[in-house]
């Protein structure tokens, strides 16, 4: 592992909480009767603004959209909502700016109104502060500049009031007086000084404070280990001091039906992916089978949601000595790959082949990926005939979209329905005043999903997209996966992301 | 050390150049502007919750900033450049410059003010929108309005000084006592947690704070405007534009914007009643009177009375504050935050058990009191003597 990578794997721990290194949610789904793409863009600091676009995807001449964001509190009332103004020169486009003032799970309420009635959508955002912006060198040199000019200019002014403030006009200073000035000054620069002394310590108190609150995810480890015939991935979550999130605490709730998603990415050369669905040990202990994956290290993710619409990726590293020889998946849903990429050159579509012999291809478009600028993530599956493929709902979603940069920096679960989590969603709307005992909504919203599980529909035309812009420039690996004719095929791509234009 | 703070008064002096009191008329609006602005800035983050730069509070306080800084750069550059050597000999030295010396505190703070603005955008960017009134880009802001309205009080006491009748010199008295009130004002609004509520009159720190932080400005004015009643007229102006801006702010509708919102409210909040300083300021300017040149002992018995009256006056008063009677648009109290969940605590005293008035703490009131009077007798004899 080069020093570099290593050093990309240790800042993974520090900078992750739903997904890592991509803090913008972007949501693609119906406001009652109209298909919308909200797109929020993370402030980086709580309280902070984030600046919230509403994008209608239909030729609906839409009157009015507003956005509000709720954070969970039975005793208080929420404020007036936002209108969300049309963007000049895209009659489709709304923008506002969303007031997050606490660290946790919101739900922004998006409400839109036009000619087909009213519709609304809740958006689970997480807020949380996850960067100390530093002070760039021209604005410190201008600070720097105009604290020297205060200070030379406020011990003049001392000088000024003793040595001639009191004199009549015309009336020079005598000597005595001169120095008297001089003496004054002296003293004033040494107040001063200690004053700005303390300025400075009040400061690095206010710094410290804060970066106490940066977020931080709870540690946790990975191991590979053998048990009777079988290879398992354990997953540990080590402490439960993470920080920046009070809301973390409560109890975790099945997102696509499944408490955990773990994903193992082989780290030297991203050949390898796994997707599982380890059972649960104990509360903080978890554990899958594992498929024969080639040896190496590994990366491991791991995705919950916690009763607070909280979701929130752990992370660790894990190494695979030997394949296993047979593997009996923990979950039916599991799967793996260690097929190589259909190579990016470029071109409008990039094609792959899939287990089943059918292919998978990435209408990219011809035009260069920028990062953040909407990517054109739509895949087609055809089968061998070349005819559309009738797919099947996988964890209740038409496909799963899985991403990572070669280095580490970003990695990314999305749907059809964009990077939130569905089951954040689902707790929000499920939400009641009574729900202030940890458990109980969890419990309502099990029981809910027992009865009548979440299926997205599946789009015809073997077609799947994703709505996302990648966060940074660099290069992708992108597993794509689908259901069809009951197995679960993963098609791998390869992109390379421009940094964007200055 | 006796001081006479009348003495260069008597002596011929040639007439100011008439414009030096228009300089010091437009940093009187100034610095006006400034505490209009913060008090209304205030209520904004009580009522509403959410600001952006643009807001009328926001641009209060810049106009006041521009106004003073814009004027008194003028006014500096004119004296530096006159033709006139009497206008230039009207200023103090300021590496190679000239200009009154009230007018360079104003240039000064103007400064400090822009310099805040940078600091406090990047403050937000990497530490979150303000959750604290005091951060270190606004006390910088802040220091930038003090000397603001200091620089104005200074303009005016150097026209009062030079004032060659007692008419120009009344007016210009007015004006040292109208901008001693302002900087009343601000005491009262850096205090609003220990001298705000009416809650607080029955704890120690009520009347610590207090008799630390006013005897200052008003020996200060009482020594240094040239007024039969300089101390009870700074004191009245505070109690004035206090109560203005009570009135005012009530009238005003406001929706609070920011969650939790715990109580939905309709109209601006107003600052709590301002503490009733014309009682001891009476006593004080009684006593300047009486005691001309006596530094100490004029210190002594100014900050005994202070801490006497204060107690008489406040301990009935913000009871009576609490009481039902006092529940009118008049005295505009009962508003509260949209954040605060209302109870019983409203027309309670707060910390009675924690922060009891002791015989310990009264003392302790007298001694900060008497020093506060002490640093006022003698701020107040130099303003006497402000001359250029």
């Amino acid at each position: 592992m080069t020093a570099r990578r290593g050093w990309a794997l240790a800042a993974i721990a520090l900078a992750t909480w739903a997904h890592v290194g991509s803090p913008d949610t972007y949501f693609e789904g119906a406001a009652g009767p109209y298909p919308l793409r909200v797109t929020v863009r993370d402030p980086g600091v709580v309280p902070g603004l984030a600046a919230i676009s509403v994008r209608v995807l239909a030729p609906i001449s839409v009157a009015r959209v507003t956005v509000l964001p709720v954070y969970w509190d039975p005793r208080s009332a929420p404020p007036q909502p936002d209108l969300a103004t049309r963007v000049p020169g895209d009659s489709t486009l709304f923008s506002a700016a969303l007031w997050l003032m606490r660290p946790g799970a919101y739900s922004v309420r998006v409400s839109v109104e036009g000619p087909l009635g009213p519709g609304v959508v809740l958006v689970p955002v997480a807020a949380v502060a996850t960067r100390r912006r530093e002070l760039g060198p021209p604005l410190a040199a201008l600070l720097a500049a105009l604290g020297v000019l205060l200070l030379a200019g406020a011990i003049t002014l001392v000088g000024a009031a003793v040595r001639e403030s009191t004199l009549a006009p015309g009336a020079a200073p005598d000597h005595p007086q001169t120095r008297r000035a001089r003496r004054a000054m002296a003293l004033s620069a040494l107040v001063f000084a200690l004053l700005l002394f303390g300025a400075r310590g009040w400061w690095n108190v206010v710094d410290t404070a804060y970066r106490r609150t940066l977020y931080r995810a709870p540690h946790a480890s990975a191991a590979v280990r053998r048990e009777g015939g079988a290879t398992l991935v354990r997953l540990a979550i080590d402490d439960t001091a993470g920080t920046g999130t009070p809301g973390q605490g409560t109890p975790l709730i099945p997102d696509h039906g499944h408490l955990m998603h773990l994903f193992l990415i082989e780290d030297a050369t991203l050949g390898a992916f796994a997707h599982l669905h380890p059972l649960t040990r104990d509360s903080v202990t978890f554990e899958a089978r594992l498929p024969p994956l080639p040896p190496g290290r590994y990366r491991v993710y791991a995705d919950v949601v916690f009763e607070s619409g909280f979701a929130q990726t752990l992370s660790a590293t894990a190494d695979v000595r030997s394949p296993t020889a047979t593997w009996r998946p923990s979950d039916s849903d599991d799967a793996w790959t260690a097929e190589q990429p259909a190579t990016d050159s470029g071109r409008a579509m990039v094609t792959g082949s899939l287990r089943d012999g059918s292919t998978m291809t990435w209408e990219r478009g011809a035009s260069p990926l920028v990062a953040g600028r909407d990517a054109p993530l739509r895949f087609v599956v055809r089968a061998r005939d070349g005819r559309a493929a009738t797919l099947e709902p996988y964890l209740g979603m038409a496909g799963h979209l899985v991403l990572s940069r070669s280095d580490g920096a970003v990695f990314v679960h999305l749907h059809p329905a964009g990077t939130i989590s569905l089951a954040s969603q689902r707790a929000f709307l499920l939400r009641e005043p009574g729900d202030t005992l940890a458990g109980t909504l969890g419990r309502r919203l099990a029981e809910q999903v027992a009865h009548a599980p979440h299926v997205s529909p599946v789009g015809p035309g073997g077609v799947v997209s994703f709505p996302y812009a990648f966060p940074q420039p660099g290069r992708y690996r992108l597993w794509v996966e689908v259901k069809r004719g009951g197995r679960i095929l993963t098609g791998v791509f390869d992109a390379e992301v421009r940094p964007p234009a200055s | 050390m006796t001081t006479v703070a009348w003495a260069h008064a008597q002596s011929a002096a040639p007439a100011r150049p008439t414009p030096l009191r228009r300089y010091a008329w437009i940093t009187l609006v100034a610095a006006t502007s400034t505490v209009v602005g913060v008090i209304w800035d205030i209520s904004w983050h009580r009522s509403i919750g959410r600001d952006t730069f643009w807001t009328p509070a926001h641009l209060a306080i810049y106009l006041g900033g521009v106004l003073a800084g814009g004027s008194c750069g003028w006014l500096v550059l004119r004296t530096t450049f006159s033709r006139s050597p009497d206008e230039r000999a009207a200023g103090v030295r300021f590496w190679g410059f000239r200009g009154p010396f009230g007018a360079w505190l104003c240039v000064w703070g103007a400064l400090a003010m822009v310099t805040s603005a940078p600091l406090d955008n990047w403050w937000h960017n990497a530490y979150g929108l303000d959750v604290k009134v005091l951060s270190p880009p606004h006390t910088l802001l802040a220091l930038g309005m003090w000397s603001i309205q200091l620089g104005a009080l200074l303009l005016a006491a150097a026209v009062q000084n030079e004032a060659a009748s007692d008419r120009a010199r009344r007016a210009a008295g007015l004006m040292v006592a109208y901008l001693a009130g302002l900087l009343l004002e601000n005491a009262a609004i850096l205090g609003i947690e220990q001298v705000g509520f009416a809650n607080a009159g029955h704890n120690a720190l009520y009347y610590e704070f207090a008799a630390g932080v006013f005897p200052v400005v008003l020996l200060a004015a009482g020594r240094g405007a040239r007024l039969a009643w300089p101390a009870t007229t700074a004191a009245a102006t505070y109690m004035m534009t206090s109560l203005i801006m009570i009135w005012v702010l009530q009238l005003f509708p406001a929706t609070p914007k920011l969650a939790p919102v715990f109580n939905p409210l309709t109209h601006m909040v107003p600052a709590p009643f301002p503490v009733l300083l014309v009682a001891p300021a009476v006593v004080i300017d009684l006593l300047i009177r009486r005691l001309p040149g006596r530094d100490w002992l004029l210190a002594g018995l100014a900050g005994v009375a202070f801490v006497s009256v204060l107690l008489a006056v406040q301990w009935v008063f913000t009871a009576f504050l609490l009481s039902p009677a006092a529940r009118t648009f008049a005295f505009g109290v009962d508003h509260w935050d949209y954040s605060s969940r209302l109870g019983p605590w409203r027309y309670q005293f707060w910390r009675t058990r924690t922060d009891p008035l002791t015989p310990r703490a009264l003392g302790v009131a007298v001694l900060l009191a008497v020093a506060s009077a002490r640093l006022g007798v003698w701020a107040g004899n130099w303003t006497a003597q402000i001359r250029r």
